[in-house]
């Protein structure tokens, strides 16, 4: 029982912090980056890269510093090649889509390239286990459930309380009233992208310590984010954050008492029911 | 839309079938005959995604998984219930218009990104069953032994041209029924609701019904050519369902340019020989793939077809002494 809640406090982390990503930048921009996991592959390869003895071995600080600075980066340029030059124009929606997959595409290839398939896992933060309430657990678990909700309360504080924060919901709610106000959108969309970065970037470090580093390694990870979007309702930072922890304990559960296997019958049956009642998700706006 | 003058379509018609008719001759060896069926059979398939996605506006992003469905039902049916070959076609094709039916009524109550979403979240579920339920599906591996299609008493065989010719009927008649659904008022309907649904619905069109009836319309060849697959490669494979997959046909409808039916065919089939020219270079290819897709968004949004339209206005205005 506290196994599996464990198990689902993991995943539901780092499902919050992929998916808080993506919701904020369908909100602000109103497109979706399908790129997301990829991102997070390539920050996970970042951190490996430069902490592995494989790699340059400047040790993990090091490793996940370069890999957060890294992402901010490549949120940005990310935006500016593959979001940019289509904002505006009419199916933007669908053509991102497009754009990003190519991205995705591309970085996973690259990485195949560069790295190679071979599965390379990253030194955990902290190591040994500790008990919790009679719970035993990896360390590295603990970190990720106590480091996951720290962040994401950092991003609320953010986007309610910084001048930089305020612009992104600002543009959210009404982007013409916004850019009225004096908000340089160019520069606040480009911030959302590499705030969302960087989530995936922390999302990626965090995967690399608890399983493997691999080119595709995103593309699991995503799609359960696009589950608990839609769960919690695309642009609603709170609902995606509670849909991503119910998404892992309920994926823990099911695993563990009906079979891995029908996990994903049980998720998608369990969306099917929340999408009849409530369309735009939980706690989703009408568009 | 401008297409060219009715002279000149006849024209093209002409030459695009005696070209369907020289194919066969031409292409005997095996690996080109091989690309050749594989980018006839991805064209239906592309081309029927942009009834959905480029007439209908619908984010059906399960469309893949049609024709991976089909490929399954008709293995189960052939292996299991020794259903004969052909039947086996038609069953695919009827199961597969009824799952899109009932994927399109659930998924059409939701809106833009979110259906997108949630088929893609579909094909993972249709993979995870496939995948888990081994005694039926032969899980990873796929189901092997489907059997070769045959006709009065002749068994179509992969290393004849009978395949390549099979695909490239199967190809004509879908393009002969989505030109005939989108030039249709049924077609009408569908781009009206996809440009401007609030008048499209207070004239009278029913935004649910002309939907779903696009789904299933889209998903019929789909399925053929999903079960001619199966078919022509012996085995019903999870592969199919792979993100690459999706994205390969995607690119197809999105760089000959949504709308246009034509467009994705021509994509499917450059798309499918680039490819396969590019095999050199290993995973490199698909970074230039990539690039290629993105530079195409960029300059040309309309997709290839976009630039034969341009041609054919410019030459009209140029003759008309518009000016180029």
């Amino acid at each position: 029982m506290s196994s599996v809640i464990v198990a689902g406090l993991v995943s539901g982390s780092i499902y919050a912090l992929i998916a808080s990503g993506l919701s904020l930048v369908w909100g602000a921009l109103g497109v979706f980056n399908f790129a997301h996991g990829a991102l997070l592959m390539a920050g996970a390869f970042v951190a490996w890269f430069v902490s592995d003895p494989a790699g340059l071995d400047l040790g993990l600080t090091a490793g996940v510093l370069t890999s957060m600075i890294f992402m901010i980066a490549a949120g940005g340029v990310l935006y500016v090649l593959l979001v940019r030059p289509w904002l505006g124009k009419p199916a933007a929606e669908l053509t991102v889509i497009m754009t990003t997959v190519a991205g995705a595409m591309f970085l996973e290839n690259l990485a195949l390239y560069t790295f190679g398939a071979r599965l390379k896992a990253l030194d955990q933060v902290v190591t040994g286990t500790v008990s919790v309430a009679g719970t035993a657990m990896q360390a590295q678990n603990l970190l990720v459930i106590v480091l996951a909700p720290v962040l994401l309360g950092g991003l609320a504080l953010f986007l309610k309380l910084s001048k930089h924060g305020l612009a992104i919901r600002a543009i959210a709610q009404n982007d013409e009233a916004a850019r009225l106000l004096g908000i340089r959108i160019e520069r606040t969309y480009f911030l959302t992208f590499a705030v969302s970065a960087l989530l995936a970037g922390v999302a990626g470090v965090m995967i690399g310590g608890l399983f493997n580093i691999t080119p595709s390694m995103g593309s699991d990870p995503l799609l359960r984010a696009f589950l608990v979007v839609v769960f919690g309702g695309l642009g609603s930072l709170p609902g995606t954050v509670i849909a991503a922890y119910l998404i892992g304990l309920i994926e823990a559960a099911s695993s563990y008492y009906i079979g891995i296997y029908w996990t994903p019958v049980v998720l998608f049956s369990v969306l099917i029911l929340v999408l009849l009642v409530r369309p735009n998700g939980l706690l989703g706006r009408a568009p | 839309m401008s297409l060219p003058s009715t002279p000149l379509r006849l024209a093209a018609a002409v030459v695009v079938l005696l070209l369907a008719i020289l194919l066969p001759f031409v292409v005997t060896g095996g690996a080109a005959k091989n690309l050749v069926v594989l980018a006839l059979l991805f064209a239906v398939v592309a081309s029927n995604w942009d009834l959905t996605l480029g007439y209908a506006g619908i984010f059906n992003f399960a469309h893949v998984a049609f024709f991976g469905i089909a490929g399954y039902v008709s293995a189960i049916a052939t292996i299991y219930f020794g259903l004969p070959v052909w039947l086996d076609i038609a069953l695919a094709v009827a199961v597969v218009a009824v799952l899109a039916g009932v994927t399109a009524a659930l998924a059409l109550r939701l809106r833009g990104i979110y259906v997108a979403l949630v088929t893609f979240a579909f094909v993972q579920l249709c993979v995870a069953l496939i995948i888990s339920q081994k005694w039926l599906t032969g899980g990873a591996v796929g189901l092997v032994g489907v059997p070769d299609l045959a006709l009065f008493g002749h068994r179509l065989s992969p290393s004849g041209p009978d395949y390549l010719i099979l695909a490239e009927l199967l190809l004509i008649a879908s393009t002969v029924f989505l030109r005939f659904l989108v030039r249709s008022d049924f077609g009408l309907s569908i781009v009206a609701l996809r440009d401007n649904e609030a008048y499209a619905v207070a004239r009278g069109i029913s935004a649910t019904r002309q939907r779903v009836l696009a789904m299933v319309a889209s998903s019929l060849f789909t399925a053929a050519a999903g079960a001619v697959y199966a078919h022509y490669l012996i085995v019903a494979s999870p592969d199919v369902f792979s993100f690459s997959l999706t994205t390969l046909i995607l690119s197809m409808v999105l760089l000959g340019g949504g709308a246009t039916i034509y467009g994705p065919i021509m994509a499917a089939i450059a798309l499918t020989v680039v490819t396969e020219q590019l095999a050199g270079f290993g995973v490199v290819r698909f970074m230039i793939i990539a690039v290629l897709i993105v530079l195409t968004l960029r300059f040309l949004p309309g997709g290839l077809w976009s630039l034969g339209e341009r041609l054919t206005v410019l030459r009209r205005n140029s003759k008309q002494g518009i000016g180029a």
